[in-house]
């Protein structure tokens, strides 16, 4: 067997990635933009593709359909030169760079192995200049370092690890949302201001890297600031179908809050249960990290009064104009007011948009570079910029506490807003989670 | 945490979440047993359960009409199902039923997610068993008492049928010796399919008696399924005393254990399992001679 | 199924891998996406081996293809080992191991149970992965970061890119593995697989010691997961944690079936139109979610229609237009006619020196059920070259006595002795290799294969011994197999039919085929459990002619129900009678004996 003859190997290293590209006349580019990635035979046409890989099926089915729909939207945006997504990419006319965009997606039943194989097959047949997409941080996480690997630039979806623009970041990866890290320097100080010291909390954390790290600052921001105690730990398999022991093992201490880290259809189940065995009557309910649709899961009944930190909220509405617009175009669209899923993914192309207006050209290490310029973006969150040494975007989190039923004004009017908390001061220092970003070719 | 209240919350908790369990499982039980088809769309149908008595229960608003239409749905399902495939692969080696009910579960999974979304659905318990139960040694969802109590039931209805009916002799027989019942003249084609019936139905019913309790989306029968074949496995594929003295094992197993270490449960049951194949291969209530 | 074309095979593989290589870009597939279907296909040899080939339907390779995976990965990432396909070997052999761990547990099972056992030993790998040891294999985010091979010899210096260039490495290992896995089936070992597929009673039977072959099998399994884990992980820069998952071993069975089992090429088929078709339903009709839904309904149908999968149903349509039919049934079976002396060696070459004495002897035999007393206290001894007939009216204890004696059943007190050997205990396949043979009352023959491939099977375990692990051995290279075979062959009458499947033999036939499977390990003691059982009087006749021919050279213990057949043929006589010995002597003594007498009519008089 030998497929590899030495006389083809100078055609495979400058060809680069791509048997078309190495079709192309290679004096056409400049010395300093060498093939990469799919530059430049992503951008050459007169329109250029994303690709989304997006659990439609399994567990996180509801949280991938609404990313899509934000993606849809902010493509639609994108060639309409809509006038939101160019409050967030100013330069923007029509498209990106005068080229139409378009989108294609794929199921990626959030299975990182699933979903890269996915964008791989988008990059050889579409020849995306952008990828996205994910609703875990394990999909998050694969991405990125396949992103690096491909140099194709990626904005992850929902990824609430650590880890995605810590110690897994990469040149090619960005993140828009927040994360345990921020989301638990958000929380703790409200939790600690309306509830005082001292206080005994019981978690529930899914068991796997997300869920410990998310807990393990949650605890660490309580213990050490408000001098909380951790009376149990109860850490539950992905996907288990009932959390009646679990449930239990709680109710048979003395924990004051209920701090619950599961994700996706765990959250739900595992709430309603705590619900049932009548904890939510002797405990507050915490969620550090909040999922799309867990109140409309869960209804009203049960989430009233429980505090959580999300990424957004659609009654920002009331503060921030960006977000009123989003709130109503994304409505007008597709019928039902947006989660965070949808404003993260609509916002995460309008800041790669601005980046590659800004560079004016989708060589991907001069968009990278753009993008880690400092730019501020005025986002539905208010103003936002990318952190040059981790790629992490340093916006606000929002913290929400449920609403009564009796107070809800309309069918989704779960939560209310109770603090847009400013991000700079909630990040870690860029090197903490052990962040080495990579290289630009 | 290990303390003799928690332990005995723990212990209560593990019969109550067994019973179910072993509702579920006898259902897979009775149909291995008999036709010697490993269903594994059996998960699945647990989950049709539930949406038909969800739909059921959106029309009516009474449990118990969600309840009653629920169960019949599903062992018209079951019945069309054998109908229309199962009994094409008796004759087939086992790897293509297993495939074939692997398929139908995949349909079934995605059907309902066509038809009803992503979004986990809830059926509200019935008003008059709402809220919580004290025990004396914990506090228990009034609803749980009643699922514990409506699985004893319907297992000692399951029991009736099976011990004291001409169609439960036929299928305990079927169960010892599948040719033999063949011989005596019965109508094997119309008892096939009405224990295929009557094992959807207990899937189903209690998927739909366990709405309540969970959020109903269309993966929830996934994980349940795993459990069940556990369940059946220790208790002795084919025995339906077998299916109620695993589920009860394995309630007991995820509740008790989950006081030492929480993560550590779920891998205990299959620890569990695995020593019990080892030691006693056609598990604690089976024939020797199912192999 | 034993014969093959060589190289034929070996050749159109590499053949369609070269020309994957530079007409699937024109197709618009993804490197991606051949990459995993031949990771699949790689991964699937292996399961294939033991299931379409040994009949045993695991459920838990994840575990293998997680661990070797994980391991290659761990040891290139952090430098342990800087050859990424010496960090891939080390990956293989750790699952090997980690094969033979869980083999030796799971293999104590079979179907069913066996299944359940290895979805459980999976699902605590999973466990094991992703809770205590996820320090090491960074739980459920992977271990990110590996490089693509490179090949460095002297001054000459490759490195794969990720793109189609990778695809030849993949396309290397995966002809690679089945090259090997091709020689595997076709050798001496695999056909033996083949055989505990069909009928691993028999099997052991003819003195193949089954469980080593299953437990060489399933680690051989576990290797080739290995490899394809870390394969996936080069492919994919990552080693995805969802290698372990339950749904992994699930796919794999799928697509196995899909594609054909029993064929080696099933699963990378399966994997292909697995693969093509979530990608063709989602991007050619924008299903969106409901891609698995249409999906699911073809399934359903292929498995419906398709019985042994796409390759399976193409093998039917090929052979329905190509095949002529084989030899019709002779309608007087090949008579069988005086010694022709056959080349079967009549008597064990491998014994130790001469041995005067009785051939086999029992001592004081008692096996009870339970409360059931089925043989007491039997004292018994047959001499060199005798013919020896058991008769006893049903229930007498004749079934035990003989399972007893070829060690199928354990006495429950007393001693077996062959050949001046204490065999009490041993296992019927050493017991087959001392030269100690039944054969079986209702027929226990290795249905899908045919009537040459059934002898061969015995044959080998002659040739072989109870265990070889020839995995590369083409199987015509066995010393003196075919010269046994054909001897036997013709002994029995059979050679004009040698190449028809057994399930296509008449009931004769096969009755003479059961008697030359047990010939074929050239037993110095046979042992035949009502050999005319069912037969027409013609067959009876030609029977009866077959066991004088087969004497020569061999001591027989013959137990039957026809007396005229047994007075005509047997030296001495021995009658059981509710699970005791009645009377010994010739057939002229029985005749006479009272008791016997007693004991028959008795019955019938009382009847």
């Amino acid at each position: 067997m030998n497929f590899i003859k030495p006389s083809r190997r100078t055609v495979l290293q400058a060809g680069g990635a791509l048997a078309a590209s190495a079709a192309l006349p290679r004096f056409a580019f400049a010395d300093d933009m060498p093939p990469i990635g799919t530059w430049p035979a992503g951008s050459q046409g007169s329109s250029v593709t994303i690709g989304a890989a997006v659990p439609l099926t399994g567990t996180y089915a509801a949280q991938g359909a609404d990313e899509l729909k934000g993606w849809q939207l902010a493509v639609e945006h994108l060639n309409s030169g809509d006038e939101l997504i160019r409050a967030t990419s100013p330069k923007t006319t029509k498209g990106v760079l005068g080229k139409e965009v378009k989108i294609v997606y794929a199921d990626s039943a959030a299975k990182p192995a699933q979903a890269v194989q996915a964008q791989g097959k988008f990059i050889s047949d579409d020849k995306i200049v952008l990828m996205t997409g994910s609703t875990s941080s394990a999909v998050a996480v694969a991405t990125n370092h396949f992103a690096q690997r491909e140099h194709v630039l990626y904005f992850c979806g929902i990824s609430g690890s650590n880890d995605t623009t810590g110690k897994d970041c990469v040149r090619y990866g960005f993140r828009q949302d927040f994360y345990g890290q921020t989301a638990a320097a958000a929380i703790g100080p409200v939790l600690i201001k309306a509830f005082g010291k001292n206080r005994k909390a019981a978690y529930m954390t899914p068991d796997y890297t997300y869920g410990h790290t998310v807990t393990k600052a949650m605890n660490d921001y309580l213990t050490s600031q408000g001098g909380w105690t951790m009376v149990t730990n109860q850490v539950s398999p992905l996907g288990a179908p009932d959390y009646s022991n679990y449930v239990t093992n709680i109710g048979n201490t003395d924990a004051e809050f209920l701090i619950n880290v599961n994700w996706g259809h765990d959250a739900v189940l595992s709430t309603q249960q705590a619900k049932q065995f009548g904890l939510l009557n002797k405990m507050k309910l915490v969620v550090p990290y909040q999922i799309p649709f867990l109140a409309k899961e869960l209804g009203a009944e049960t989430t009233q009064g429980v505090y959580a930190a999300t990424d957004f909220w659609w009654t920002l509405e009331d503060q921030n104009p960006l977000a009123k617009q989003f709130v109503e175009k994304f409505q007008a669209k597709f019928g039902y007011r947006p989660e965070w899923g949808a404003e993260s993914a609509y916002t995460s192309i309008a800041l790669w948009a601005d980046g590659v207006e800004r560079a004016g050209t989708f060589y991907p290490p001069a968009v990278i570079k753009a993008l880690e310029a400092g730019n501020h973006n005025n986002t539905m969150v208010g103003d936002c910029y990318i952190r040059a040494a981790d790629h992490q975007l340093v916006r606000p989190v929002i913290i929400v506490q449920g609403k009564k039923p009796s107070d809800m004004k309309n069918p989704e009017d779960y939560w209310q807003v109770l603090e847009v908390v400013p991000g700079a001061p909630l990040m870690q220092a860029p090197d903490a989670f052990g962040c080495k970003l990579g290289d630009y070719t | 945490m290990i303390s003799w209240s928690n332990f005995l919350s723990q212990f209560f908790n593990g019969l109550a979440s067994g019973a179910l369990l072993a509702l579920i499982s006898s259902g897979l039980t009775i149909i291995y047993g008999t036709l010697g088809v490993l269903n594994l769309a059996h998960g699945a149908m647990f989950m049709l359960g539930g949406y038909a008595g969800y739909v059921a229960f959106q029309a009516t608003g009474s449990f118990l009409i969600a309840v009653i239409v629920g169960s019949l749905f599903l062992v018209l399902f079951g019945v069309i199902f054998e109908f229309v495939i199962i009994r094409r692969f008796y004759s087939r080696p086992p790897e293509d039923q297993l495939l074939v009910t692997f398929g139908v579960g995949m349909v079934l999974v995605e059907l309902v997610r066509w038809g009803f979304g992503s979004l986990s659905l809830t059926v509200p318990p019935p008003a008059w068993a709402m809220g919580v139960t004290p025990l004396g040694f914990m506090i228990y969802p009034t609803y749980r008492l009643v699922v514990l109590g409506i699985a004893a039931v319907a297992l000692a209805v399951l029991y009736f049928v099976l011990y004291r009916t001409r169609l439960g002799m036929i299928v305990r027989a079927g169960i010892e010796d599948s040719t033999m019942v063949g011989m005596l003249g019965i109508n094997v084609d119309r008892v096939f399919m009405l224990v295929f019936g009557i094992g959807a139905m207990a899937a189903g019913f209690a998927g739909i008696v366990n709405a309540p309790v969970v959020s109903l989306t269309p993966d929830m029968g996934d994980a349940i399924l795993v459990q069940t074949f556990v369940v059946v496995v220790i208790g002795g594929v084919g025995s339906f005393p077998g299916a109620i003295l695993g589920g009860l094992i394995a309630g007991e197993i995820l509740s008790v254990t989950s006081m030492f270490n929480p993560a550590y449960s779920e891998v205990m049951l299959f620890a569990v399992m695995t020593l019990v194949l080892l030691l006693r291969p056609q598990g604690l209530l089976g024939l020797p001679s199912r192999e | 199924m034993f014969r093959h074309r060589r190289f034929l095979i070996e050749g159109l593989t590499a053949l369609g891998l070269v020309a994957a290589r530079f007409v699937l870009p024109h197709l618009n597939v993804s490197p991606e996406t051949a990459n995993t279907i031949l990771v699949w296909g790689l991964f699937g040899i292996g399961f294939d081996i033991v299931f379409g080939f040994m009949g045993m339907l695991s459920f838990g390779q994840a575990a293998f293809y997680g661990t070797g995976g994980l391991v290659a990965a761990y040891l290139v990432i952090n430098n342990i080992v800087s050859n990424l396909l010496l960090a891939l070997i080390l990956g293989m052999v750790v699952a090997a191991i980690v094969g033979i761990a869980v083999g030796v547990v799971a293999l104590r099972r079979t179907g069913i149970y066996f299944a359940m056992i290895t979805v459980a030993i999976a699902e605590m790998f999973f466990f094991i992965e992703n809770n205590p040891l996820s320090d090491y294999t960074g739980g459920e985010n992977g271990l990110p970061g590996v490089p693509t091979p490179s090949i460095a010899i002297g001054s000459f210096h490759y490195q794969f890119g990720t793109d189609w260039s990778l695809f030849s490495f993949t396309a290397a290992c995966y002809f690679v593995g089945i090259v090997i896995g091709l020689r595997i089936i076709r050798s001496p070992f695999g056909a033996v697989l083949t055989a505990i597929r069909d009928n691993p009673l028999r099997a052991r039977a003819v003195g193949h010691a089954v469980g080593r072959y299953k437990l060489a099998a399933f680690v051989i399994a576990a290797a080739y997961a290995g490899f394809a884990g870390g394969l996936l992980g080069v492919v994919q820069g990552f080693m995805p944690p969802e290698a372990f998952d339950f749904d992994t071993s699930g796919q794999l069975v799928i697509q196995t079936a899909i594609g054909g089992t029993g064929t080696l090429f099933g699963p990378m088929v399966g994997a292909a139109v697995w693969l093509f078709l979530r990608d063709f339903l989602q991007s050619a009709f924008g299903l969106g979610a409901t891609w698995k839904l249409v999906l699911g309904l073809v399934f359903v149908v292929l498995v419906m229609f398709l019985r042994r999968g796409l390759i399976g149903g193409a093998a039917v349509l090929i052979r329905r237009t190509t095949t002529r039919p084989a030899p019709p049934a002779p309608e007087q079976s090949a008579p069988i006619e005086a010694p022709a002396i056959a080349s079967v060696g009549p008597a064990r070459r491998r014994q130790e020196a001469p041995f005067s004495g009785p051939v086999i002897e029992a001592r004081g035999l008692t096996k009870a059920f339970g409360g059931i007393v089925a043989n007491r206290d039997i004292n018994f001894a047959v001499e060199q070259g005798e013919l020896r007939g058991i008769i006893g009216p049903n229930g007498a204890g004749k079934s035990t006595f003989f399972k007893m004696l070829t060690c199928e059943l354990k006495p429950t007190a007393g001693r077996i002795i062959f050949h001046g050997r204490d065999i009490t205990g041993m296992h019927v396949d050493d017991v087959c290799q001392l030269g100690l043979t039944k054969s079986y009352q209702v027929n226990q023959l290795f249905s899908r294969l045919t009537l040459r491939e059934n002898v061969i099977i015995a044959a080998l375990a002659e040739r072989r011994g109870t265990f070889k692990l020839d995995l590369l051995r083409r199987i015509d290279r066995v010393p003196g197999l075919n010269d046994q075979v054909e001897g036997t062959l013709q002994l029995v009458g059979l050679t004009a039919r040698a190449d028809v499947p057994v399930a296509e033999l008449a009931y004769g036939e096969k009755r003479r085929l059961e008697i030359g499977l047990a010939l074929a390990s050239s037993p110095s003691l046979l042992l035949l459990d009502e050999p005319l059982a069912g037969m027409s009087p013609v067959e009876r006749a030609e029977t009866v002619q077959l066991l004088k021919n087969i004497r020569r050279g061999r001591t027989l213990v013959v137990v039957e129900h026809d007396m005229d057949a047994m007075f005509g043929m047997a030296e001495r006589i021995t009658v059981l009678h509710e699970g005791a010995l009645l009377a010994e002597g010739t057939p002229t003594e029985i005749q006479r004996n009272g008791l016997v007498q007693e004991a028959y009519l008795g019955g019938v008089a009382a009847a």
